[in-house]
């Protein structure tokens, strides 16, 4: 369909991905820095409101609400700024025929890289508060994967429904403000009382699952819920292979709309 | 002769406006146009026409609305414009990098191409500044050098000898004038009446019915003139 082979593509989207990280990098003058200070900063924010202000009761709130936030933060950001990179490329796309997921994915994994710094981070901020290194800590890798395959999914929807409508981009927005109340990241989705109803906002919001996947793994020391986690890696797949098949149906239609847009 | 690439009864149609998809702007319709072997074809006509659409159209950018597009087995294509194709928040070093990925370049390829171009854009220091600092000129400059980074069989052209300062016209002129001997064939928008009879054997006069004239490249250009 294109003059580039996947990969091709895939170097391509590799090195779109780590110019955008350098030209990020010079543009502040904290640089790289950033990449762990402002996801610390968020949680110093929310650790202000709801431990030293409203007074959550948990012990462990520091670290409950850093291992929520830190990880929502990736896949909020990275499907936020996924959603403008079809349009935010229009001079490309009008000038050659390149594969159009390359541009979501090279935003995605530009947010892997920093999120790689942020979980270093993170298993810092664990010994630091008494956790031992567990066996179970190695799960971090397939969750990762898992989070990073819904991201790339999510992002390219959230790419193709901008393009289809600018209106999406407002959507975009509120939908990430809804996930972060909806995911279990300053409370604990165990405290819903109702069996059924805990059930089933795991199953329609993969992301609450993998934040309650990674807690397990990190603070319980435990393996995985396999099954939880297969159900949210399924889903992650599924959605991303619709995406897939619909960048390559619309292929020319994506070029039109952006380019004319 | 063989024949590159074939349109057959090729149109296009755009929504009247990007959010309604009812209300279709025909831009033209009816194309029949076959690309041989050795080619140099101009294409003139008015803003609006078409010219850059059909270049995108023969270029695999944008599929038909109507009729079917043919290229050759092995035939590859290049598009070759001043458009807004770079990343701001980049160098113009990083730019260029990226346009010989963008253009099927391996990596090393596209580095050793690097000098080449920084020797051609004659940007100074500024080869290693954000483009969002240069100026139009300084755009169009490492525009042209990073566009010729493929080894496409066919080369669409678009209007990329109007801009800059008389100097790098010239020098730019000529560094198209080497490309047509390494290509198989070559397709050139211009709204440069000289350029089409200097460059060009054959010519369309593109016009949203169609094609309104098309042979030999200075009659062609007569025609539009008259028109």
């Amino acid at each position: 369909m294109n003059n580039l082979s996947i990969p091709q593509s895939l170097t391509l989207m590799n090195v779109m991905a780590t110019l955008s990280l350098k030209a990020d990098a010079q543009r502040y003058f904290f640089g790289y820095l950033w990449w762990i200070l402002e996801p610390l900063l968020w949680v110093g924010v929310f650790y202000l409101v709801f431990e030293v202000l409203l007074g959550t009761g948990r012990a462990d709130f520091l670290v409950f609400l850093a291992v929520g936030k830190l990880t929502f933060i990736w896949f909020s950001k990275s499907v936020s700024q996924s959603a403008n990179s079809l349009l935010g490329s229009r001079g490309l796309i009008g000038k050659m025929d390149a594969p159009k997921w390359l541009f979501p994915l090279a935003v995605c994994h530009e947010g892997l890289y920093k999120q790689v710094a942020v979980f270093a981070l993170l298993i810092v901020m664990l010994l630091y508060e008494g956790y031992a290194p567990s066996a179970a800590w190695l799960w971090l890798v397939p969750l990762a994967i898992t989070q990073y395959l819904l991201i790339v999914g999510c992002g390219m929807l959230a790419a193709l429904l901008v393009c289809m409508r600018q209106d999406f981009q407002l959507l975009v927005q509120l939908g990430m403000v809804f996930l972060l109340f909806m995911s279990g990241i300053f409370w604990d989705i165990d405290s819903i009382g109702n069996a059924a109803l805990r059930e089933n906002l795991l199953l329609v919001n993969p992301l609450a699952s993998l934040i309650d996947l990674y807690r397990t793994v990190l603070m319980d020391g435990s393996a995985p819920l396999l099954t939880q986690w297969l159900t949210v890696l399924v889903e992650s797949v599924v959605i991303l292979a619709v995406l897939v098949w619909a960048y390559r149906a619309l292929h020319y239609w994506i070029a039109r709309r952006v380019v004319t847009q | 002769m063989s024949a590159l690439l074939t349109l057959e009864n090729v149109g296009m149609q755009f929504a009247v406006r990007p959010d309604h998809e009812s209300g279709q702007h025909t831009v033209f319709e009816g194309i029949n146009l076959i690309l041989n072997e050795g080619d140099r074809l101009g294409i003139v006509g008015r803003n609006g026409a078409g010219k850059s659409t059909l270049l995108r159209i023969m270029a695999k950018i944008y599929a038909p609305a109507t009729g079917s597009v043919i290229w050759a087995p092995g035939v590859t294509v290049s598009l070759l414009s001043l458009g807004l194709g770079f990343k701001n928040e980049l160098t113009g070093r990083d730019n260029a990098y990226l346009a010989g990925l963008l253009q099927g370049l391996t990596k090393n390829a596209a580095k050793q191409c690097l000098v080449s171009i920084e020797a051609f854009c004659e940007l100074g220091d500024y080869f290693d500044e954000p483009v969002k600092t240069y100026s139009a000129g300084m755009r169009a400059r490492l525009g042209f050098a990073t566009a010729l980074l493929n080894n496409a069989s066919v080369l669409l052209i678009d209007e990329v000898l109007s801009v800059g300062d008389k100097e790098f016209r010239e020098k730019a002129k000529l560094a198209l004038e080497d490309q047509f001997s390494d290509r198989r064939a070559i397709v050139l928008v211009s709204h440069t009446d000289a350029q089409i009879n200097n460059l060009c054997d054959s010519a369309i006069f593109l016009e949203s019915a169609g094609i309104a004239a098309e042979g030999e490249a200075g009659l062609v250009v007569a025609e539009y003139a008259n028109r």
